[in-house]
């Protein structure tokens, strides 16, 4: 692709889901936005059920969500590159990510997305992907995993 | 848990998401199940001046790394080679003269035979070489011939070698810088006087350089070593040149020549020629003691880049060597030209070249202490990790670089030049002699390395390496025997004092150690001691209401003591403690010699002395409640008492002291009286603060 039209983004949310391919995606956002400067924000959402209240405390004493998010500033810091990080608790896990975005007027929004199959063999992409494609007001980019040798 | 943020809307309806606050994020990183890694801010300095502080240091010294930028400060060859050669390069700007200088007193016709002895050094700098890059590859974690010894001769050896280098690398820091500061000083006379302060400016420069970082002193000191290897391989090869087409002819004497002698050329002659022109092995083995400064694959190229230096040394120096033969250079005393400065006035003709050439000559011998810089804190380090030296020798600095060798490093080496007024000629007896030590122990420890690992080609390894061993012991006794009563004698009380001393380190942290170890796989009992609480108060106020509340959380036997040269004070104490606090007993202690520490340790003694014989002591806690001062200056205002009587308590056996403080923002509006809970104590604030 020609230089000319490397599309240039001033705000990009990168959700993180807390599977292998997070720190392949934060890699790529700092690659990608190395010398335009843009804001970075990664967001970590933990879906509630209806059987807890929105605002319950369960994201903030989950260490496991918070090494999430604590992983990709670990990254961000080696390749000395600026990182935001939001943690988020809500009901639907596509929904909070395309409204965080929204609400940070990203222009670009980067999911990862784990190579995992249904029983039987289907590919599943699960709920997420397809919602903010469908929904995101900005540029959406999926970066799917490498197939596992057993499915190739 | 902070209070949780409310729901946000999104853009459909009924879409909500809740914002969590991270409140570690600021601090902290979860690295795994369980572990944290403090982030910068953790380590930041929370009051003004601390902040302050910080930026003048981040100014002189650079901003703190973190541990994880460690392999990004390491080494290339190419930045290795300046920091770790600038000693043993520098070496080859004055070996030959001190070849000459022996040589000369047997005539002028034995001059030649300089040639043979520089080609003689040149063969033990390629056998110690050749050792040393064995050592890289044998033993990457560093500490050259130190760890040789130690694994091969035994621990007692290594430390030998270890001291033989510490000395040795104080005093290439103490001589180079007062050998630059002569140059100087023949330049620019003006500056005479000023030399030992001049050497100690000089001596903090290069510490602060070497403070903001290995790379960054490498990058700092670059350019003047490859500057001095540029510039003498220019007039060797000019010089080479020369001599093949017929060009170089015998220069008339130089000012200062030294005065042909009329000694007999022995063999003891020869010798003394060839131990004063091993100076040039001086600085060899800084490498092998820093190979984990360089960039992986570490131990090969830490190995390459010692046989660089080896041949750049070697070169330069029987260049060196051969290209003044041919010109006819002369030894001269201190005040005259070097052979360095006769060669390149003799190929260069004195113009820009032979400028520069002295200029590069001159600012190499400056930087020759660099090297110290960074081989004796490494090899501190190592010590340390031995428990041969304090523990902070291990430690690294904000800039990775081990802060505390190198001010120490710097310290000795500036009271030398102080103890010797930075006069050269009293501190160079004292240089290159434990080197020597250092390379024959390293050398008979590659012979036992090679003998018990019986690898291919073990036999004639082993053999260079014993004949290495039997050279440099030589060269050591020739040059201890020579410098002797000049002052090497010191060396070598240096030498035995620092080995004593790093072995009463390692006997004082085995000892410790051999207290502290639990045994292996015991389970913690439960502690089944009795506990009491003494509360030293003076007065009834709300930082010793403070400390009850925290002595009730320990114990239940708690008393108060109330030492008092007043008896009038006492009563209206003991009346108001009454009141306050009727369930716990209040000893007042009336101190007709108005003391007030001695009084509170003898009740202490008193109440051990009480317990019963036969029951284990108990463990007494000292609450010592203190006012938190705000500024500098009310600090001097308050708890002068309370720091006395903790010093006073400090190791006293079966006793901790606690200190509670109480600060301004713990006051709270006192509760209405109907309000209070029960069992709240609330103290008259009519007490002093202590």
């Amino acid at each position: 692709m020609p230089e000319a039209n490397t599309p240039v983004f001033r705000r990009a949310v990168i959700a993180l889901s807390g599977s292998a391919i997070d720190a392949g995606i934060v890699r790529l956002a700092l690659e990608v936005t190395r010398h335009t400067h843009a804001e970075l924000i990664a967001v970590h959402v933990v879906e509630l059920d209806w059987t807890q209240p929105l605002d319950a405390d369960v994201a903030e004493r989950s260490e496991e969500a918070q090494r999430v998010l604590d992983a990709a500033e670990g990254i961000a810091e080696l390749m000395h590159g600026k990182l935001e990080s939001v943690l988020v608790q809500a009901r639907d896990v596509g929904a909070a990510i395309v409204d965080e975005a929204a609400a940070r007027e990203a222009d670009l929004l980067i999911l990862g997305l784990p190579y995992r199959t249904r029983f039987g063999g289907d590919f599943a992409i699960g709920r997420a992907v397809p919602y903010a494609l469908k929904n995101a007001p900005c540029a959406v980019w999926v970066v799917r995993e490498p197939m596992g040798e057993e499915s190739r | 848990m902070t209070a949780p943020n409310s729901p946000l809307r999104g853009r459909k309806l009924g879409d909500r998401r809740v914002v969590v606050d991270r409140p570690h994020s600021a601090y902290f990183r979860y690295a795994g199940a369980g572990v944290m890694i403090a982030k910068a801010a953790a380590s930041a300095p929370t009051t003004a001046f601390g902040r302050r502080l910080a930026r003048v240091r981040a100014f002189i010294f650079g901003k703190p790394l973190s541990s994880a930028q460690e392999i990004e400060e390491r080494l290339s060859k190419k930045l290795a080679l300046p920091i770790f050669s600038s000693d043993a390069i520098s070496s080859s700007a004055y070996a030959t003269d001190e070849i000459l200088r022996v040589l000369v007193l047997a005539g002028l016709a034995w001059m030649t035979w300089s040639i043979a002895v520089a080609a003689a050094i040149a063969l033990m700098l390629t056998i110690v070489a050749f050792s040393y890059r064995q050592v890289c590859r044998g033993y990457p974690s560093g500490g050259g011939a130190y760890v040789v010894a130690r694994e091969n001769l035994g621990p007692n050896f290594g430390l030998i070698a270890a001291a033989a280098l510490m000395v040795d690398y104080v005093m290439t820091v103490a001589v180079s810088s007062a050998s630059a500061l002569a140059n100087l000083a023949t330049a620019f006379e003006a500056i005479a006087p000023y030399k030992v302060e001049l050497g100690a400016l000089v001596i903090v420069l290069v510490t602060a350089a070497n403070l903001r970082g290995v790379r960054e002193s490498g990058n700092i000191f670059a350019i003047p070593t490859y500057l001095f290897v540029g510039m003498a391989l220019l007039a060797v090869g000019v010089g080479l040149v020369n001599t093949a087409t017929g060009a170089a002819h015998h220069l008339s004497p130089p000012p200062f020549a030294e005065q042909p002698g009329v000694q007999a050329f022995t063999m003891l002659l020869l010798l003394k020629a060839f131990a004063g022109g091993s100076v040039a092995l001086t600085g060899v083995e800084a490498i092998a003691n820093g190979v984990p400064a360089f960039k992986p694959p570490e131990a090969k190229n830490a190995a390459n880049t010692l046989i660089i230096m080896a041949l750049l040394l070697g070169t330069i120096f029987i260049g060196l060597t051969f290209v003044g033969l041919q010109y006819g250079v002369m030894a001269t005393t201190p005040q005259g030209p070097t052979v360095l400065g006769q060669v390149g006035s003799a190929v260069f003709g004195g113009g820009f070249l032979f400028i520069l050439l002295q200029i590069s000559a001159a600012l190499i011998l400056f930087l020759a202490c660099n090297t110290s810089f960074n081989a004796f804190p490494r090899l501190a380090a190592i010590l340390a990790n031995d428990d041969c030296m304090p523990r902070q020798f291990a430690f690294r600095g904000d800039r990775l670089a081990f802060s505390w060798g190198i001010v120490v490093l710097a310290a000795v080496a500036i009271g030398m030049l102080y103890a010797f007024n930075a006069s050269v000629d009293a501190l160079i007896p004292l240089y290159s002699v434990g080197v020597f030590i250092c390379f024959t122990l390293s050398q008979a420890g590659m012979v036992v390395h090679w003998r018990k690992e019986r690898s291919s080609g073990w036999a004639w390894r082993s053999m260079v390496n014993g004949c290495g061993a039997i050279l440099t012991g030589v060269v050591f006794v020739v040059v201890a025997s020579e410098k002797f009563f000049n002052g090497a004698w010191m060396v070598l009380i240096f030498i035995p004092s620092l080995i004593a001393m790093m072995m009463f380190i390692r006997h004082q942290y085995a000892s410790s150690a051999r207290q502290l170890t639990m045994r292996p796989g015991a389970a913690v009992p439960q502690p089944h001691r009795h506990n009491r609480v003494v509360i030293p108060i003076s007065g009834v106020d709300r930082a010793v209401v403070q400390a009850l509340n925290v002595a009730r959380s320990i114990t239940t036997d708690i008393r108060a003591v109330y030492v008092s040269d007043d008896p009038h004070h006492s009563d209206s104490i003991r009346d108001l403690w009454t009141q306050a606090v009727p369930d716990v007993p209040l000893v007042l202690v009336e101190s007709p010699y108005r003391a007030l520490i001695a009084p509170v340790v003898a009740y202490l003694d008193v109440l051990d002395r009480s317990w019963p014989n036969e029951q284990e002591k108990p463990i007494t806690f000292v609450l010592i409640p203190e006012y938190v001062a705000r500024s500098w200056w009310e600090r001097m205002l308050y708890n002068q008492a309370a720091k006395r009587l903790r010093a006073a308590l400090l190791g006293r056996p079966h006793t901790v002291v606690i200190n509670v403080p109480y600060r301004r923002d713990d006051a709270r509006p006192p509760a209405a009286p109907e309000e209070q809970p029960a069992g709240t104590l609330v103290a008259a604030d009519n007490g002093r603060p202590h």
